[in-house]
């Protein structure tokens, strides 16, 4: 009798399908554990962290492939292999959206940007941007500091996120000089130059509050991905108790 | 970064933004851990309180189906340490030490074709779960089985690719009708004489459903064929009456005088209908399966043919499907009573050695019978018989003469076959492999648009005599495979395995309530 052909849980096939894929989610979950032992891991000659990162994300795809096969590519109907299959698909789903955010936004942002900081300092650097505003403005025409008051103060008081970054990562700076450009050709040459300044100053602002919007999901889709992850692991334990003990 | 230089650290960029006064160290990812610590304590205290409080069914694999919904709460009845979960399922479905069993892969290769060699021990039992997945829901059908299982033994694809042409029709095997019956000639008779439009009512006359629909009774006689044959004008021929040297007929004085077992309705039998004319003797009017046609048969096979063995106690011949090989130990044990109820009422000594003999021989093939796994020995009917040595042709030829005509009648419908009547395939259920509903496809097809080798439909409204090899007594009457494939493709109906087939026997068949019951 040769061994049963549907690919399913019940099966030769199907076991050893769920066999490497929770192999997999193991090693794709060791990721983590290397990043927070580096020193160790380097001592001991354990890899490269790309090698790692290529396990982990090679290893997490193959996983939800191999995780579908073991499933039958059916929904399973108990709570637990509901949630692990639920929780295999999320993180699976979330590791890709952080690898495809890790792509795209420092391409973007090294290339259309001239400032690059570190997302830590963006709220002390708009407050140095501010201050040189304000030091600018200070001695300007009345017009001049009316426009300020305006129309830039409210962008220079603190670092704003806003959605038009993820479409335009300058954030339609042109038209938010062309008020001081127009005052420009309209006053005295020394007021011209301080007006270049403070075009300057606003364009820096623009561009931080760039990064400000396009680190932050650099930073919190591991909030997806990390803690959920872990409750996969437990799942997968879960899982694997009730397989062996029933 | 700029060259220029504010304070200790400089600045960078055009506007001479500040460089950063100590190194920024970034974010911890603690937070990440902690979260995930939370999430996995959440669960795990779920798990626990599941576990404990509500029996587990947290760790189900889902939802059992409705026939085992009353396990739902207690994993241990199916799942338990050290038993296999087929033998779990055998703890409630099979109870009662069933040596072959009745969901094994033994019983599959034997309930079909009843015959043990099929048997091979050696082959790994599958699981049960193999096809019977469980925990998919309350509604889901348990018996409904994955085509993958049935094809990973069976060398054919589906039922439209490779599935093997009906057995019955395979290989150029013989129709086993044993009659010399002429369909149409038949159907045109009925309907005249029951005025019938319809020639599918015509067909309904002799082949009358079950109860169920799904198949018809077996023909019979008296039913079916009473009314037209052997009504009391039949009679045989003026006989020969055996005496010395001789070759003939019995007369009933003889047999009853004779008295030999399995003749007592010579006892009950009208004189009257035997004319005796000199050294001849006929009789009239002749009953179906008449004792005295039958009984002279049998004595004069005996002259012809040499240790007759068990095949004595049979009405006809023993030529049987290797399914139907129970049929002649049952008609062997009838007959052996009949015979032991005759003689229990004689005190004679060598009466009541011969009972003791029949008693002997009865029990013994009762004993055969009533084992559902005793390899019934064929052989002990299938004789080869072997004619008598040193019998000269004149006594053949003379012997023969007298079969022809005492069986004169006979031949009208059945023929002989080594001084035996040929035996009668009633039960036309020949697709023995499958299980075929006539009454799930008569709505959907008439009679005739299956069963179209004899050209019934277009032949039974005229008068002409039709040739015996178009007008025959085929049982199928069925094209062939090609016929339910029309219908039973993937266009158009079911052409699943178990839509026709069951993996297990029916245990209808070879046990009875009381093996169920548990006796401890």
């Amino acid at each position: 009798m040769p061994p049963s052909r549907r690919s399913g849980q019940g099966n030769a096939w199907g076991v050893a399908y769920g066999v490497g894929a929770a192999t997999l989610m193991l090693a794709a979950a060791l990721y983590g554990m290397r990043r927070r032992t580096m020193r160790i891991a380097i001592r001991m000659g354990l890899g490269t962290a790309r090698s790692w990162l290529y396990l982990h994300i090679y290893g997490g795809s193959l996983f939800l492939v191999l995780m579908l096969m073991h499933s039958g590519f059916r929904l399973p109907r108990g709570t637990t292999t509901g949630w692990l299959w639920g929780l295999s698909l999320w993180t699976v789903a979330s590791g890709l959206l952080g690898l495809a955010l890790q792509q795209w936004i420092p391409r973007v942002l090294g290339s259309a940007l001239s400032v690059e900081v570190l997302y830590e300092r963006i709220p002390e650097l708009v407050d140095e941007v501010r201050a040189k505003a304000e030091s600018c403005v200070a001695s300007c025409s009345e017009p001049v500091k009316r426009l300020y008051a305006a129309r830039l103060a409210p962008t220079f008081e603190g670092p704003r996120r806003r959605w038009i970054y993820f479409a335009d990562v300058t954030g339609g700076i042109q038209s938010h000089l062309k008020d001081l450009h127009y005052l420009k050709g309209l006053t005295s040459a020394e007021e011209q130059e301080k007006l270049t300044e403070l075009a300057a100053l606003y364009e820096a602002k623009l561009e931080l509050d760039a990064h400000y919007t396009l680190q932050l999901p650099l930073r919190c889709w591991l909030y997806s991905h990390v803690p959920l992850s872990l409750v996969l692991v437990a799942f997968l334990v879960l899982h694997v108790f009730a397989v062996l003990y029933y | 970064m700029s060259p220029a230089i504010k304070g200790k650290k400089g600045t960078f960029s055009r506007l001479r933004l500040p460089v950063a006064r100590g190194y920024s160290f970034p974010a911890s990812r603690n937070p990440l851990l902690w979260v995930g610590a939370l999430l996995v304590s959440v669960v795990m205290s779920f798990i626990l309180y599941d576990i404990g409080l509500r029996g587990g069914g947290a760790l189900s694999n889902g939802p059992l189906s409705s026939s085992h919904a009353v396990l739902e709460s207690d994993c241990g009845s199916c799942h338990s340490e050290g038993k296999t979960m087929a033998a779990s399922c055998s703890g409630c479905h099979e109870k009662f030490g069933d040596e072959l069993g009745v969901y094994t892969l033994a019983a599959h290769y034997v309930y079909r074709s009843q015959d043990l060699q099929r048997v091979h021990i050696e082959d790994a039992e599958p699981d049960c779960m193999d096809c019977h997945v469980e925990h998919e829901g309350r509604e889901a059908p348990l018996t409904r089985v994955a085509e993958l299982e049935c094809v990973g033994c069976h060398e054919f694809a589906s039922f439209n690719s490779g599935h093997p042409q009906f057995e019955p029709l395979a290989n150029g095997q013989p129709e086993r009708g044993g009659l010399a019956f002429a369909h149409i000639q038949h159907i045109r008779e009925v309907m005249k004489i029951e005025e019938l439009t319809d020639v599918e009512q015509s067909c309904l006359y002799c082949h009358r459903p079950r109860p169920d629909g799904t198949s018809f009774e077996p023909l019979d006689f008296e039913a079916h064929c009473d009314s037209c044959h052997l009504t009391t004008a039949g009679a045989t021929p003026f006989l020969p009456v055996a005496a010395a040297g001789v070759t003939g007929v019995s007369t009933l004085s003889t047999i009853q005088l004779e008295g030999r077992p399995g003749t007592e309705w010579a006892l009950f039998t009208n004189p009257n209908e035997f004319r005796q004319r000199g050294p001849r003797v006929m009789k009239t009017p002749l009953h179906h399966e008449d004792p005295w046609v039958m009984e002279n048969l049998r004595r004069l096979r005996g002259l012809l043919y040499e240790d007759l063995g068990l095949t004595d106690l049979l009405r006809t011949t023993p030529d049987v499907a290797p399914h139907q090989i129970r049929v002649l130990y049952e008609e062997a044990i009838a007959a052996l009573e009949a015979q032991a109820l005759g003689l229990r009422s004689r005190p004679e000594p060598e009466v009541q050695q011969d009972l003791e003999r029949i008693t002997e021989l009865l029990a013994a093939l009762s004993r055969k019978l009533e084992d559902p796994y005793a390899d019934l020995d064929e052989t002990r009917f299938l004789l080869d018989l072997q004619r008598r040595a040193g019998l000269a042709d004149e006594t053949v030829t003379a012997t023969e003469e007298v079969i022809d005509a005492l069986t004169e009648a006979c031949r009208k419908c059945h023929s002989i076959e080594k001084a035996g009547i040929r035996r009668v395939e009633t039960d036309q259920r020949v697709l023995r492999r499958a299980h075929f509903d006539h009454r799930a496809h008569i709505l959907q097809v008439r009679c005739l648009e299956c069963h179209n080798q004899i050209p019934i439909g277009d032949l039974a409204g005229g008068q002409e005599a039709i040739d015996k090899s178009v007008d025959n007594s085929a049982i199928l009457n069925l094209a062939g495979i090609e016929t339910c494939q029309q219908c039973h493709n993937p266009k158009l109906t079911s052409d699943r395995c178990v839509t026709c087939h069951y993996f297990h026997p029916n245990k209808s068949q070879r046990s009875n309530l009381l093996l169920y019951v548990d006796t401890e």
